[in-house]
């Protein structure tokens, strides 16, 4: 049996590894439970967002700056990947609104790539996030305290967003009736915009958190990206608790069985899907979904 | 007249791939570049009966692929077997068999649920892979020293060398498995695939167990894709582990679309797209990694404005469609 200061170690990893792909797939699933579609191009927002704070930082050696930036221009690329292209997808079928989003991502990461070479870049780690703390049990590095805390500080940001502001109000009542949103006189394609580019910040944002623990690379997110697919269908598609709840359980899935075995914890996060797929079909807290 | 008019579509592509050894050389094209696409053509013949005309995209077809070819590879790297033939129907009944239970628990969800959850299945298979399978598959170095086949013809011994009859071996392989795919999407049973893509509840509604149907279109996919797999690593003397990557499940994926959906031949004509252009793009400075970048902007232009592709935008073969019954085009 591991030790005691292994365990809570990971557990703490494991927390860490869950806000933040709590945090990618809450993006997944507000642009989901709002607009009908899956983005197939989360992951290379979320490698975006890592690139837009390599960058800033390297221009102001400030994190912080870092953070607001690659969070602002992902959700300003987001906007736009809305507003020029996936707009004119909501009336086709589910496969071309995947089919369009596959297609950007796969243009996204490649022109980071053709940018900054294929190469991680190594984004350091804040100033105030150096250094090992002696938790009495075990030694944990600083950084991925806080990276707990700055992710769980941004899903309750979002959490404010949905369930306490009336844009969040529109998006609630656009999952529930979407038609009758319309009828009553807002201006859905507007929302639709606005969704887009707040999932498109909380991806960007997720992997400025998380570059300085993986270093950036092109194909950063393609990873993240099913394991927030993951994510979803644990917690239930559409669902913001459900994303929080289906993060916190994939990431102690992923390092509580890498504790025993590293070779089998991913195995291990896609058994449970599986599993779920028989046992709750539907997640978590998914309702009766557009699936 | 009308079964010669029928089987058109397979003498044009026979044609084609009995002159390719002749024209290509004249346009510069390597033969390594035909054979190479003629391996994700037949990945993609499966593909399309799944995605093309049963309308089911699926996003982790490289996990029959990867277990097809590693089965083959394992068998004949081994010592177990020395026939290459037989190591690749063994690597095809393994992707089949891999195919049955994956598209067992997928098909519990269809549309976007579908397509994420392939996508994780893909996943899987490559961390299997990966680690805990690595003393068979080599893990991340994959499995080195796969052996080019031996046929016997008439008593001798004829072994295939890289190059053209290598090319001429595979094509073989691809003629056959577009034959047998043509049948099939031409057959009753493919009418009831058609019908299910272009509505999926009144297939069911009139009486089609159209889950079943979808796991055999799925179990064919997989098939496809495990023959494949096990002729990518003939051909490339080694099998990579790159075969279980989910970028070779979206590969697939833009080389379909981008070729034509429903065409059969589609699949072939987008992965030659891009493997001619990664070849020629290869050479020059600075511009190797830019071959895919134009092929992403390419696929989304495609999508957005020729939902057919460039194979049906150049040529309607239109016998595929006008087979049996007519169905509403989607």
């Amino acid at each position: 049996m591991p030790s005691l200061g292994l365990f809570l170690s990971q557990l703490f990893n494991g927390l860490a590894l869950g806000a933040l792909l709590a945090l990618v797939a809450s993006g997944l699933t507000i642009i989901f439970g709002t607009l009908g579609l899956v983005n197939f191009a989360h992951g290379a927002l979320f490698a975006f967002g890592a690139y837009a704070g390599f960058v800033t930082y390297g221009l102001t050696h400030s994190f912080v700056l870092a953070l607001a930036a690659g969070a602002l221009v992902t959700g300003l690329l987001g906007l736009l990947m809305e507003w020029s292209l996936i707009r004119r997808y909501y009336a086709r079928p589910p496969e071309d609104q995947i089919l369009v989003t596959f297609g950007i991502g796969i243009v996204i990461v490649e022109s980071l790539r053709m940018a900054f070479g294929g190469l991680t870049q190594n984004v350091p780690q804040p100033a105030w996030g150096r250094g090992i703390l002696n938790l009495h049990y075990f030694f944990y590095p600083v950084y991925r305290l806080e990276v707990l805390g700055i992710a769980a500080l941004a899903l309750f940001g979002l959490y404010l967003l949905i369930y306490w502001t009336r844009l969040g109000l529109i998006v609630r009542a656009g999952i529930e009736d979407p038609l009758m949103v319309r009828m009553l006189g807002i201006r859905v394609p507007r929302v639709m915009t606005l969704v887009f580019g707040i999932g498109a910040v909380a991806a960007g944002f997720a992997g400025v958190v998380y570059a300085p623990i993986v270093s950036a690379a092109p194909d950063m997110g393609s990873s993240v990206q099913v394991q927030s697919f993951v994510v979803v269908v644990i917690g239930g598609l559409g669902s913001f608790p459900g994303a929080v709840v289906g993060g916190i359980i994939a990431g102690e899935i992923l390092s509580l069985t890498s504790m025993f075995d590293p070779a089998y914890s991913d195995v291990a996060l896609y058994a449970l899907m599986a599993l779920m797929l028989f046992v709750l079909p539907r997640g978590l807290l998914g309702t009766e979904g557009r699936g | 007249m009308s079964r010669l008019r029928a089987l058109r579509a397979e003498g044009i592509v026979l044609a084609v791939l009995a002159l390719l050894p002749w024209v290509a050389p004249a346009l510069h094209v390597p033969a390594d570049v035909l054979t190479r696409s003629l391996i994700w053509g037949l990945f993609g013949l499966g593909f399309d009966i799944l995605f093309g005309f049963t309308g089911m995209l699926s996003f982790g077809q490289a996990a029959f692929y990867g277990t097809g070819g590693f089965v083959s590879a394992w068998l004949l790297t081994s010592g177990t077997l020395s026939s290459v033939p037989l190591a690749l129907l063994i690597g095809m009944a393994a992707a089949t068999a891999y195919g049955l239970i994956v598209g067992y628990v997928s098909l519990r969800r269809v549309g976007i649920y579908f397509a994420m959850i392939t996508l994780a299945f893909g996943e899987m298979s490559f961390f299997l892979e990966n680690s805990p399978l690595a003393a068979w598959t080599g893990g991340e170095n994959g499995l080195p020293g796969v052996p080019t086949p031996s046929l016997g013809l008439f008593g001798h011994v004829y072994a295939v060398k890289a190059g053209w009859p290598l090319y001429a071996f595979i094509a073989t392989i691809f003629f056959a498995g577009y034959v047998v795919a043509r049948r099939i999407v031409a057959s009753p049973y493919g009418v009831v695939l058609r019908a299910i893509k272009s509505n999926p509840r009144r297939a069911p509604a009139v009486g089609h167990d159209a889950q079943r149907y979808k796991l055999s279109a799925f179990v064919l996919a997989a098939a496809y894709a495990g023959l494949a797999g096990g002729l990518l690593g003939v051909f490339q003397g080694y099998m990579p582990p790159d075969a279980f990557f989910l970028s070779t499940s979206g590969q697939l994926v833009l080389s379909t679309v981008i070729g034509g959906r429903a065409t059969l031949i589609g699949p072939l004509i987008g992965a030659f797209t891009w493997i001619d252009l990664r070849s020629v793009l290869q050479q020059v400075p600075h511009l190797g990694a830019a071959w895919k970048l134009i092929f992403g902007a390419v696929f989304v232009v495609i999508v957005t404005l020729f939902r057919r592709g460039i194979f049906t935008i150049s040529w309607n073969p239109g016998d595929v469609h006008a087979v049996g019954v007519e169905l509403p085009s989607d």
